[in-house]
């Protein structure tokens, strides 16, 4: 029940550095830049590959690994924005450089063509839902931002509120971009994988990254910074 | 090819490059004011006034402290940054140059924080002058989203530094000047359509004086453009912008609201058109130029110590090294500006016929902008980019000798 191709792993150590919280808005800044020239690259990519996925039922493979790379960069940008996960991200969406990690199926599924015909109509109340996770988050955000300003750590909750928000995002957007065929899950119980479950009876659905799982293990939760 | 051979050739290829610099820079300094003209001094306390001098005196006084401050706790914070500033990698987990651009915008943010209580104290004398408007929470967040677009351009400039030295090492500033200057052309091409310049309405004969100072200046008429500052500062002041098909005159429209008459704003106008008229945009293009190139290499020296520019331990020094070595340079960048404005002055004095004018605008500007006209030796060498005002009102005493006014 609790798996979707589409998962938000989450290896975050809860830390977070005062000096880069009070900036994290600014700093994001060239990130945020940098997703908007992304975004309109994926945007032009859309039709050739909805096209594609029309005609042999599937999207094509480089497509697919282009637009994997764009949901894995989004979702470290938005955890650094929404103080989800402390250090900066790198800027090219790799897999296992970041302890909020998204694992997204880089070989294209075979898809459904009527859904896939319709997918800009059918993906219309996920993007709702998304919207309203979105505004959830910038709210708990600001929450966020004073208790990590002033205590050097990130409230679990609060950090997994805002993981969840953005796992059903990237799972909206994955479903949109045609990354996969499975619609998003709204159970936070689906598609999240932390490295430290906070949810009782939650077992990780998805195997996570080596790079992730290593992370994981070497770095439990760290003091609050001096 | 022998090592001596390669050191001698070495140092011949030094030599016509200091060569060509030198003859560069020598001919971006000549202007056209007389090189023989004898300033006489001026008594500014019979043109201002005994207490409005006072006054500006005082007020000048402590913002030069301001601008010391301006200038030292930048270095200060900066060398600080410089030993320790590495400690911030672990914050990234981007590569080499991502962690390279946070490094760089922790140093900023660093010294937003440090400059910030100097600012408002700053802000609070101008405002008790009246002379700045902004309100304080208005300018921590104005300095705060401000450090936005300030980030962008460390980012930029990191990006390609870094990039070039991962490509080709130590000798990164070879192909990084050029960009640099470049990106100098594009923002002072571009500057014009950024500024936020409206219409300048309901000054027509403002407009066709300009058409005929530029006619008698020998310049194709600019655009007069008005810029909205009231709401933050009463300063007046205006600008030449742009290059080619860009430029443009922004008048700010504190000059426009009724403190300076007709004749006088025809000064203004007369100098800012010198401006294009003598191409001090591209000279101020190649000027930064010329500097570009040296303060480059010296930064790529400075900073193989902590292993070069291709890895992000160097950013902090390179942060440290950009703003001591423009530090250095800025009394002779003043210095060439001051002989820009001079010239500029010059030439409106030439274009106007009405020195006069010229004279009264200088002193208002002493009473609107409570700028001391006679400041001490050192302050037009550390923040004068423009003749004192009782040096361009010796100025136009020295034209009205030589023409006989």
């Amino acid at each position: 029940m609790n798996e979707h191709p589409v998962t938000l792993h989450v290896m975050d150590d809860l830390r977070r550095s005062r000096l880069t919280v009070f900036f994290r808005f600014l700093l994001t800044i060239p990130h945020l830049i940098w997703l908007e020239l992304w975004a309109v690259v994926v945007m032009i990519v859309f039709i050739p590959n909805w096209l594609v996925a029309l005609i042999i039922g599937r999207p094509a493979k480089p497509f697919q690994r282009f637009n994997a790379a764009y949901l894995r960069y989004t979702t470290t940008v938005f955890s650094y924005l929404f103080l989800i996960a402390n250090p900066f991200p790198g800027f090219t969406g790799e897999p296992g450089s970041y302890p909020i990690e998204l694992s997204v199926p880089t070989t294209p599924e075979k898809q459904n063509r009527l859904k896939t015909f319709f997918r800009l109509f059918l993906v219309y109340p996920a993007i709702a839902v998304a919207g309203a996770l979105l505004y959830v988050t910038y709210f708990v955000t600001f929450l966020a931002w004073w208790v990590a300003l002033i205590t050097g750590r990130m409230p679990r909750g609060f950090r997994d509120l805002g993981a969840n928000a953005i796992r059903y995002i990237e799972q909206g957007y994955a479903y949109l971009f045609l990354v996969t065929g499975s619609y998003p899950c709204a159970s936070p119980y689906v598609g999240m994988a932390l490295g430290e479950p906070v949810i009782a009876n939650v077992t990780p659905a998805v195997a996570a990254p080596a790079a992730a799982e290593s992370t994981a293990a070497e770095a439990p939760e760290a003091p609050p910074e001096a | 090819m022998s090592k001596s051979s390669r050191r001698l050739l070495g140092l011949l290829v030094f030599g016509a490059l200091a060569a060509a610099w030198l003859y560069a820079a020598s001919r971006l300094w000549r202007t056209s004011v007389p090189g023989n003209l004898k300033l006489p001094k001026v008594d500014m306390s019979t043109l201002v006034g005994t207490s409005e001098l006072h006054r500006a005196q005082h007020f000048s006084f402590i913002l030069d402290l301001f601008g010391l401050a301006g200038i030292l706790l930048p270095l200060v914070v900066l060398a600080l940054y410089a030993k320790w500033g590495h400690r911030f990698m672990r914050e990234s987990a981007a590569g080499p140059i991502g962690t390279g651009m946070l490094l760089a915008m922790l140093g900023i943010a660093i010294l937003w924080m440090a400059m910030l209580p100097s600012n408002i104290a700053e802000l609070w004398w101008l405002r008790r002058y009246g002379i700045e408007k902004t309100g304080y929470a208005g300018m921590i967040f104005g300095t705060w989203a401000a450090l936005g677009a300030e980030f962008l351009g460390i980012c930029l400039t990191i990006l390609i530094v870094m990039g070039f030295a991962r490509l080709m090492g130590n000798k990164w500033w070879l192909a990084g000047a050029p960009v640099f200057v470049a990106i100098g052309l594009l923002v002072t091409f571009i500057q014009p359509y950024t500024s936020g310049l409206q219409p300048l309405e309901d000054h027509t004969a403002l407009v066709q004086a300009e058409h005929r100072l530029a006619s008698k200046e020998g310049v194709a008429a600019v655009p007069l453009k008005v810029e909205n500052v009231s709401g933050m500062t009463t300063a007046p002041n205006a600008e030449a912008m742009g290059l080619g098909p860009s430029r443009r005159i922004g008048l700010w429209n504190t000059i426009l609201d009724g403190r300076f008459s007709e004749p006088e704003l025809e000064v203004v106008v007369a100098h800012e058109l010198a401006h294009h008229k003598h191409n001090d945009l591209w000279k101020g293009v190649g000027w930064y130029a010329l500097f570009v190139f040296p303060i480059a290499y010296l930064i790529a020296r400075v900073t193989r110590r902590r292993g070069g520019m291709a890895v992000p331990l160097a950013v902090p020094l390179f942060l440290f090294a950009w703003v001591g070595l423009s530090t250095a340079i800025l009394p002779i960048d003043n210095a060439f500006s001051r002989r820009l404005e001079a010239e500029a002055d010059w030439t409106a004095l030439q274009a106007t016929n009405n020195p006069q004018a010229a004279k009264a605008l200088f002193v208002s500007f002493v009473r609107t902008t409570d700028e001391n006209p006679n400041p001490p030796f050192w302050d037009p060498i550390l923040f004068g980019n423009h003749p004192t005002e009782a040096q361009r009102i010796g100025m136009v005493e020295a034209w009205q000798a030589r023409s006989g006014g």
